[in-house]
């Protein structure tokens, strides 16, 4: 009776908690191009659900780690990367939103937005309705028809992230989809990509180059090392959500920067001083 | 040897090789395609004729040549000094441009008679406008805000074309010139088929006349020749001016 | 607006051929007035509409053929890098030929029909296209083919959603110039034994030494190339509406 209980227990507890298995796992995941290591055995978990942020200095690996996760590069013999726990070719099962937004200038907002829906084979129209649908949640609404050219930055880095949410994957990988913006623009974008994640509910790797933007919308910060990069630290970040721009003043979020920023400090010192050497 | 240079030279043998091939299999009479043996051995036999005929038409192609990049490179500059006189002018030289060379041809010959004089004419009017569009389009094609940088240093006219405006174009002039060397050739020996006594040109419209095939195609072997050499020696001046593409 | 752009200069240079002519007394032999040609051409409307219709249809199929090739050609050159390293020198090597001396060729294999014209203008296209084309898909942003690999698309949805659209604008800059070429061929190719045509007649006008018919001559050679040109400019404003710079 009591090993049943057990059993029953140990269900239960699986139940209860998802992340036991990841959505994403790299395990012991290294790059080399030629002589030049990129990457040295990478570690990494993301949960279902969760929103992971990956910080570290220039140079470090990031975007080989991201096209190894987008399935646009293999990794060397050895590394696997597994999603819902099974090693497969990544290629066209992850949502992936690079730098720049790369919209096609001869596609409106709506036939920009549906680019991956369509590769997939949907009919065009449908994904027109369902795109047409989402426009209001994008803060696209009335644009449908405009041309990239006609837009401002801000608004065509909302159609390229719109284009990587119809693109129906669990898992979304932004590398630095804010880079370019200016400082107001980017803040409201943040808070907007918080709003949309709570409401669409994926689990999203975030690349950036800056602290505040890693910790105001990470569940977890990664800290990446100089190269050859590797996971130097990983954060909890337990700040309550939703989180409001009030939150970049708290003493519980600087000291949290503090503690980033001297891992981050330390390993950009390497690399300026192996750059000077 | 590097493998595209490999395949290029390949790509070159292969082509021949099977020419020679279809030629002699499928018995081809001459007069339809001769083999590539048959042409070098008729250039070879006809060498001293071809290289006299060569000689002139290069002499034609060279002159306008000259003369054309001279005229087109000058007026294009002075366009892009007179901006009024460039909105006015430029519509119309496009209108004249749009009337492929050729058809002026035969008026050359009627004004400038059979001699070299309307092949130098013709060279020259076809080089010029190349260069002049080319040249031109460059010139313009200018970041107005370097513009403005190098007049707040108190640059004239004059000094941002010197030291901005040329600069920019040279690409762009390097390959109207480039671009030029092959068409000088073409229209040289198409105004020497219309009315000339000597040249390459005038020789392939002998031989038409005679029903020399194997002349015609070893007029065009040289006439081939020459372009690739005038191609090969523009192309490489051109990597040692624009040296930073 | 488009239509004054086109008419304002070719007035302009009406009015400077007509006042050049009666001003410094230009005699005919160089430069008969443009009402005289004018004339003349209407006089023989049927004869100068004829070889227009002629000379525009062997240029059009050559021309036609050579954008097909052309951008063929750029595309199995972009994919297989090998099929490129052998041909594309050739590609070069056969635009140094002065395909004009082939004239005489070209209609020996053909016989003296449309297509011998069509086959000297298609020589003339293709390559222009090629370069240009070429050229374009290359210039497309590989982070952009990454993005299109990550939604799984196969290498004729690249080509059809990015590259083809991509390179369009640099397509259509080698059109407008091989628009010309096509009807430089065609014209050029006339001339070895055609009756009917625009080249036909310069090369008539030639022989009676008829200035007035050869410039009629030049403006019909005119005309057949304003009409390949426009046709292609308005091609291009409606698939090319999207390009941002000149």
């Amino acid at each position: 009776m009591k090993d049943a209980a057990d059993q029953l227990d140990q269900l239960l507890t699986v139940g209860a908690m998802p992340t036991a298995r990841p959505k994403l796992a790299l395990r012991g995941v290294s790059r080399h191009f030629g002589a030049v290591q990129a990457l040295a055995k990478v570690d990494l978990g993301i949960a279902e659900g969760e929103f992971v942020t990956l910080i570290g200095p220039s140079g470090c690996g990031k975007s080989t780690l991201f096209n190894i996760v987008a399935g646009l590069l293999e990794p060397d013999a050895g590394g696997e990367v597994l999603l819902d726990g099974v090693a497969t070719s990544l290629l066209g099962k992850v949502a992936f939103m690079p730098q720049r937004d790369l919209l096609l200038p001869w596609r409106n907002v709506l036939d920009n937005a549906i680019l991956a829906a369509e590769v997939e084979g949907r009919p065009k129209r449908e994904a027109r309705e369902t795109a047409r649908a989402m426009a209001a949640d994008f803060g696209l609404k009335g644009f449908e028809s405009h041309y990239p050219q006609q837009l401002s930055g801000g608004m065509r880095q909302r159609v390229a992230l719109m284009r990587t949410f119809m693109f129906d994957r669990d898992l979304m990988l932004l590398d630095e989809p804010f880079g370019a913006l200016d400082a107001l623009t980017r803040a409201m974008m943040q808070r907007w990509l918080l709003d949309i994640w709570s409401r669409y509910r994926r689990t999203i790797l975030f690349i950036t180059h800056d602290i505040d933007e890693a910790i105001f919308l990470g569940d977890r910060v990664v800290v990446m090392s100089a190269r050859p990069g590797s996971i130097k630290l990983e954060r909890r970040i337990e700040l309550p959500r939703p989180r409001d721009p009030a939150l970049l003043t708290t003493p519980a979020f600087n000291a949290i920067k503090r503690e980033l920023l001297d891992a981050v400090e330390e390993e950009s010192l390497k690399t300026f001083a192996a750059g000077a050497a | 040897m590097n493998a595209a240079l490999a395949r290029g030279l390949g790509g070159g043998v292969l082509l021949l090789v099977l020419w020679e091939a279809v030629v002699r299999l499928a018995q081809v009479p001459p007069w339809i395609l001769p083999p590539p043996s048959g042409i070098v051995a008729t250039t070879w036999l006809v060498r001293s004729a071809l290289l006299d005929a060569g000689a002139m038409t290069l002499f034609e192609a060279v002159t306008g040549y000259g003369i054309g990049a001279a005229l087109g490179l000058v007026l294009a500059m002075l366009l892009a000094l007179a901006t009024p006189v460039r909105k006015l002018v430029l519509p119309m030289v496009v209108v004249v441009n749009s009337v492929p060379v050729a058809a002026y041809a035969p008026l050359a010959l009627l004004w400038f008679g059979t001699g070299a004089l309307s092949k130098i004419v013709m060279v020259a009017f076809i080089v010029g406008f190349t260069v002049f569009l080319n040249a031109l389009d460059g010139l313009l094609r200018v970041d107005p805000a370097a513009v403005a940088l190098l007049r707040s240093f108190g640059a004239g006219p004059l000094g941002v074309l010197w030291r901005l405006r040329l600069p920019t174009a040279l690409p762009a002039i390097m390959v109207g010139l480039r671009v030029s060397t092959v068409r000088s050739m073409i229209v040289a020996i198409v105004t020497e088929m219309l009315g000339s006594q000597k040249g390459l040109g005038w020789t392939i419209f002998e031989a038409v006349l005679q029903i020399d095939f194997l002349r015609v195609w070893a007029a065009i072997l040289v006439a081939s020749l020459i372009s690739l050499g005038c191609f090969a020696a523009v192309s490489a001046l051109e990597r040692r001016v624009v040296f930073w593409r | 607006m488009a239509l004054l752009r086109l008419a304002v200069p070719l007035l302009l240079l009406a009015a400077l051929w007509e006042g050049a002519v009666a001003l410094l007394h230009i005699s005919p032999f160089y430069l008969p007035p443009l009402r005289q040609v004018l004339g003349s051409i209407y006089a023989f409307g049927p004869a100068y509409a004829q070889a227009f219709l002629v000379t525009l249809g062997e240029a059009t199929v050559g021309f036609v053929a050579g954008a097909l090739v052309g951008v063929v050609s750029a595309a199995a050159f972009h994919h297989a890098r090998w099929l490129r390293d052998m041909l594309f020198p050739l590609f070069i090597a056969s635009q140094t030929v002065p395909v004009i001396a082939f004239g005489a060729i070209v209609v020996l294999w053909f016989g003296n029909t449309l297509l011998a014209k069509a086959a000297i203008a298609f020589y003339l296209t293709f390559f222009p296209v090629t370069v240009n084309a070429l050229a374009g898909v290359e210039a497309v942003d590989p982070r952009q083919v990454a993005l299109l690999r990550s939604f799984g698309a196969s290498r004729r949805d690249i080509w059809w959603k990015l590259l083809l659209p991509s390179a369009l604008p640099r397509i259509f800059t080698a059109l407008r110039l091989s628009a010309g070429l096509a009807l430089a061929g065609a014209i050029v190719g006339e001339w070895f034994g055609a009756s009917i045509g625009v080249g036909a007649m310069l090369l008539a006008a030639l022989f009676n030494e008829q200035v007035v018919a050869m410039w009629a001559a030049i403006l019909a050679a005119a005309a057949v190339g304003g009409t390949i040109f426009g046709v292609v400019a308005l091609v291009e404003a409606r698939l090319v509406f999207w390009r941002d710079e000149l």
